[in-house]
């Protein structure tokens, strides 16, 4: 298969603190995202894939090594690159919503849609997520899934090319889960998002088109899914 | 080895994160402390002072002038029930040639006993020696004439004693409890180049003026159950048949009534100003507390849960607060020290005293302390209890996302106009009134401040460059020994240098309405004149008529009169005239009290005839000093006031310390205002910080996150600015009010300037603010907001 990755990371490195302190959060990862592909990054917590997260949405810059979202150098990129690209690139869907409380759902949605350069309109992002009837509700009136399901209205209003979930479901019961992870396959599917998932919990790595196992952090393996696994069927 | 508690490291480290609000609240706690004990301690350093210095010195209690009474009669009142000692003596005012002044000076040359210390009104001797028993041509000279004139013990003047010019050579350089403020009686302001008190032995002057064994000044003391009405009754019917002018108590006593009249505008400053800044104080305290508290909703559940009881966090947190209280009060004490040095100094411009030093009051001290403390205390109480109040397991839950609605404004239907970010923040202030409340109330008080000082300046500059030229049109005015013949006009205008020579009338009075008087100069001014002119509050000119008086409005309040009312007016001099004037009308001068009416109808109540007691002058500013030296060489004159070295000597010694005083209040007005709009954005942003790191975490720009911010700040400021300029209004009329007293009054003068100048001064505070927190939006963890909520 001949495609040019997304993101291409290569002896990628973060280290935090210093001396007896210093701690290796990343310790060379070789990586290639590709378009279109729903990524489960697998690994226990203090593996590092949160920081890996971090470092590919551009909130973070890598100590060293190299990484490259298509010929953006995220390495040598300023903040306001950063803030440019995290603008029109990627989305984020964080474990616990992270909505601002005094906007409704559409709004919040609204919110990006206004600075994005071709969004959708924030209704159809919330219809793309099953909350059509839940427009003028302010976030505390709305369940934790419904807060989560409006977040990823948020997060994929502006088309983002890159869909970045850390733990989406961590904050959840199982139930209501599904109904998040369903979205965010279904975003994937239709839009063809490049979407990556962080989470410990193994058993969602059978929706993925590959999971990558992280330990110590780095890359341990990965497994390439030959068809992925419909999310209602997951069991845990 | 000192053991830090856990706990206690956990509030130094919580402290050094918000050292920023720390500071600021610490910084505004300690202008208004620093205030209150400057200004409790000038109050306890003049008052102590002046008390020990009436002890040690002796100072009289009641007083009486009188045309000439014989020494036996002194023996009399000393008998008088409650009388403790009696001092007689002359008081007689006198004319100098200075060498160094064009213009003539003059004084009041007081008599001591030839051979013993007097009973009372001691001296105090600065330099130089006493006179010496029995000796001729020798003179104790008062301390602020001398030093304005540069005299020194050994030097001559030249002294009109009875119209007999006689050389004398100064002893001594000496203090008066009497003179603690050396004036000239019945002259609106101090000019202590041309005025100054003199002491000589009795028997000279009294040969001088013919007053052998006789006396015409009288000061005593009251004994320990003596009361003052009772003796001044008596004292009036005995010296009346002596052309006694009525006796007064240290109440109206001139140079006591500065020195209160000083202390009263203390009192205000110390009581007004610190109740202002404290109040946005304990605000601050209570909004940095009761949101630290909010953000450590989280970290108080621990502590609950572990066991830590509600005592114990109540504590913890009530220390945080002090920490501040202590900061602010140790920072207040040493400013409120330090400006109270500063400013006794100033006092030494005023006031003659053997030694002013700064004394500080303890009392003060301790009530810095315990205001302070009380405000911290009614900052932190209500933020303390909800936190204690919070069931541990609830408070270990992230807080769910907080309700919201749409705000008021959107539900008018022009929702759509808004743009996301204003919603936030109009969501936001509506949601949470209190905390918009405090700082609107914080943001109000702290423009409200800004206007009083400017007030001050734009209040002094008034005096000085209007109202002087406005109620003054002449050049200098000058007083005769005796009220003369009308016809000595003639031969002033002859003078050199004279354009327009305008003749008045004055004498000394006591003006009566119901229980309460005050002796006070009634100056008659002639029909159709054209330099001295009264004025009313609106700046319109009273013109006098045939029959009818005008007094300074503050004499009015003093005497509790109103226009229209009946005035009793006996005169102190001469025929002793006694008779009932109308009120008609309350002249806006702005020192000194005084009355006016018109010169004829002045000239008929006084049953003299009719005569002048002196001239107003306009003279050629190049024949000046020609026409000074004229009136050197001129015996009947007494005095000379010229209106710009009284507007110089106003200049260099009130205005001064007013400016001092002013530019005090403006920097610790302009610090409260940085504070409070300082701390307002910094807790903004420590209370947002999770949704605005979001924010940009998700692709928003700083610039844009700052709007979000700065939205709110400039919503509330909008609020804030004029209701503060109200305020600041009230502030001023307030004090303004309360500061103006017998000696100077003060115009209430609010300029365009001073509001556009205090809008100004909270716009750039919140614009660096502003820019603060904007650079702190750099640091904002980004990472951190995916987190859990902390």
């Amino acid at each position: 298969m001949d495609r040019k990755p997304v993101f291409r990371a290569k002896g990628l490195t973060k280290v935090y603190g210093a001396g007896t302190a210093e701690v290796r959060a990343l310790a060379g990862v070789d990586l290639e995202l590709f378009d279109g592909e729903l990524v489960v990054l697998l690994g226990q917590s203090g593996s590092g894939k949160t920081t890996l997260l971090n470092n590919l949405g551009g909130l973070d810059k890598p100590t060293s090594g190299e990484l490259w979202y298509r010929d953006l150098d995220l390495t040598a990129a300023n903040e306001d690159q950063l803030t440019q690209f995290r603008r029109e690139r990627v989305g984020f869907i964080f474990q616990f919503y992270n909505l601002i409380p005094s906007l409704t759902a559409r709004e919040n949605v609204g919110l990006i849609t206004e600075i994005a350069r071709d969004p959708m309109p924030p209704e159809t992002a919330l219809e793309l997520v099953n909350l059509g009837n839940r427009f003028d509700h302010f976030p505390a009136q709305l369940s934790g899934g419904e807060q989560q399901r409006v977040a990823i209205a948020r997060a994929i209003a502006k088309r983002p090319e890159v869909l970045l979930c850390d733990e989406p479901t961590g904050a959840l019961d199982v139930r209501t889960g599904i109904v998040v992870l369903e979205a965010i396959e279904r975003v994937n599917r239709e839009l063809g998002t490049l979407t990556v998932i962080i989470t410990h919990n193994a058993i969602m790595a059978d929706m993925a088109d590959r999971v990558i196992f992280f330990m110590d952090g780095h890359v341990h393996h990965i497994r390439e899914n030959a068809v992925r696994a419909p999310v209602s069927g997951l069991k845990w | 080895m000192v053991i830090i508690s856990h706990l206690n490291r956990k509030l130094w480290r919580d402290l050094r994160r918000m050292k920023g609000q720390v500071i600021a609240v610490a910084l505004v706690m300690a202008c208004g402390l620093a205030m209150m004990i400057m200004a409790r301690s000038l109050i306890y350093s003049l008052d102590s002072t002046r008390r020990e210095y009436y002890e040690a010195n002796r100072f009289g209690e009641l007083f009486a002038h009188l045309k000439r009474a014989p020494n036996s009669i002194a023996e009399r009142i000393t008998e008088i029930p409650g009388v403790a000692a009696v001092q007689s003596g002359i008081s007689v005012q006198v004319t100098l040639d200075v060498p160094t002044l064009d213009e003539p000076a003059s004084g009041n040359a007081r008599s001591l006993p030839d051979f013993e210390p007097p009973q009372l009104n001691r001296l105090f001797l600065r330099s130089g020696r006493w006179l010496t028993p029995g000796s001729r041509r020798e003179v104790l000279v008062g301390e602020a004439f001398a030093t304005a004139n540069q005299l020194k013990p050994g030097d001559t003047i030249a002294m009109l004693l009875n119209g007999r010019r006689q050389e004398l050579r100064i002893a001594g350089i000496v203090l008066s409890p009497e003179f603690i403020f050396e004036s000239r009686p019945g002259a609106a302001l101090p000019d202590n180049r041309t005025y100054g008190v003199f002491w000589m032995p009795y028997k000279e002057l009294a040969s001088a003026f013919d007053l052998d064994g006789a006396f015409n000044y009288l000061s005593l003391t009251l004994a320990p159950d003596g009361s003052p009405r009772p003796v001044i009754a008596e004292l009036d019917r005995l010296l009346t048949p002596y052309g006694g002018r009525g006796a007064y108590s240290r109440e109206d006593h001139p140079s006591h009534i500065r020195v209160s009249d000083e202390i009263r505008v203390l009192t205000t400053v110390s009581i007004g100003f610190p109740l202002i800044f404290l109040s946005v104080a304990a605000f601050m305290t209570n909004a940095v507390l009761s949101r630290l508290l909010a953000l450590q909703r989280e970290q108080i559940a621990v502590l609950k849960a572990f066991g830590f009881t509600n005592q114990q966090i109540v504590f913890h947190y009530l220390k945080f607060a002090f920490v501040m209280v202590a900061g602010g009060t140790a920072l207040g004490g040493v400013g409120g020290i330090f400006l109270g040095h500063k400013l006794v100094i100033m006092y030494h411009r005023f006031f003659r005293f053997p030694e002013l030093v700064f004394r500080l009051d303890y009392n003060a001290l301790m009530l810095a302390l315990a205001v302070s403390v009380a405000a911290a205390l009614a900052g932190v109480f209500s933020a303390v209890r909800r936190a204690s109040r919070l069931p541990p397991a609830e408070a270990m839950r992230p807080e769910p996302p907080a309700n919201y609605r749409p705000a008021l404004i959107e539900r008018t239907g022009i929702a759509h106009l808004f743009s996301h970010s204003f919603r936030i923040a109009i969501r936001n202030l509506e949601r949470k009134p209190m905390q918009a409340f405090f700082t609107v109330a914080g943001l109000a008080m702290a423009t409200g401040i800004l206007i009083v000082p400017s007030g001050f300046r734009d209040s002094v500059a008034q005096i000085m460059d209007y109202q002087w030229d406005t109620m003054q049109r002449q050049d200098l005015s000058i007083g005769l020994v005796e009220p003369a013949n009308p016809s000595v006009v003639n031969n002033f205008r002859q003078l050199p240098g004279v354009i327009t020579v305008e003749p008045f009338r004055a004498a000394a009075v006591r003006l009566s309405f119901g229980h309460r008087r005050r002796q006070v100069g009634l100056q008659g001014l002639p029909n159709n004149g054209h330099h001295t002119r009264i004025v009313d509050a609106s700046s319109h000119e009273i013109v006098i008529p045939q029959h009818g008086l005008v007094v300074s409005s503050k004499l009015a309040e003093v005497l509790g009169a109103k226009i229209g009312d009946e005035l009793i007016v006996e005169a102190l001099e001469g025929k002793r005239s006694i008779g009932t004037v109308p009120l008609i009308g309350l002249s806006a001068d702005f020192a000194g009290v005084t009355a006016y009416m018109s010169m004829a109808s002045l000239n008929r109540f006084l049953d003299e005839g009719d005569r002048v007691s002196g001239a107003t002058f306009n003279v050629d500013e190049a024949h000046r000093s020609q026409f000074l030296r004229a009136l050197k060489d001129t015996p009947r004159v007494s005095w000379v006031a010229i209106k710009n070295s009284l507007r110089e000597n106003f200049r260099q010694t009130t205005a001064a310390s007013i400016g001092l005083i002013q530019s005090i209040y403006m920097a610790f007005a302009i610090v409260v205002a940085f504070g409070v709009v300082y701390n307002n954005a910094r807790i903004s942003l420590a209370e947002r910080a999770r949704e605005l790191a979001t924010l940009r975490v998700i692709g928003f720009s700083r610039r844009e996150v700052g709007a979000v911010l700065i939205t709110e700040l400039v919503i509330l400021a909008l609020i804030a600015v004029p209701i503060g300029l109200l305020m600041g209004t009230g502030f001023a009329t307030a004090i303004f009010q309360a500061v103006n007293t017998e000696t100077v009054r003060l115009p209430l003068v609010l300029t365009s300037g001073n509001y556009a100048l205090a809008v100004l001064v909270v716009g750039i505070a919140s614009v660096l603010s502003t820019l603060v927190v904007l650079r702190n939006l750099n640091h904002l963890d980004l990472v951190g907001a995916l987190k859990a909520p902390e």
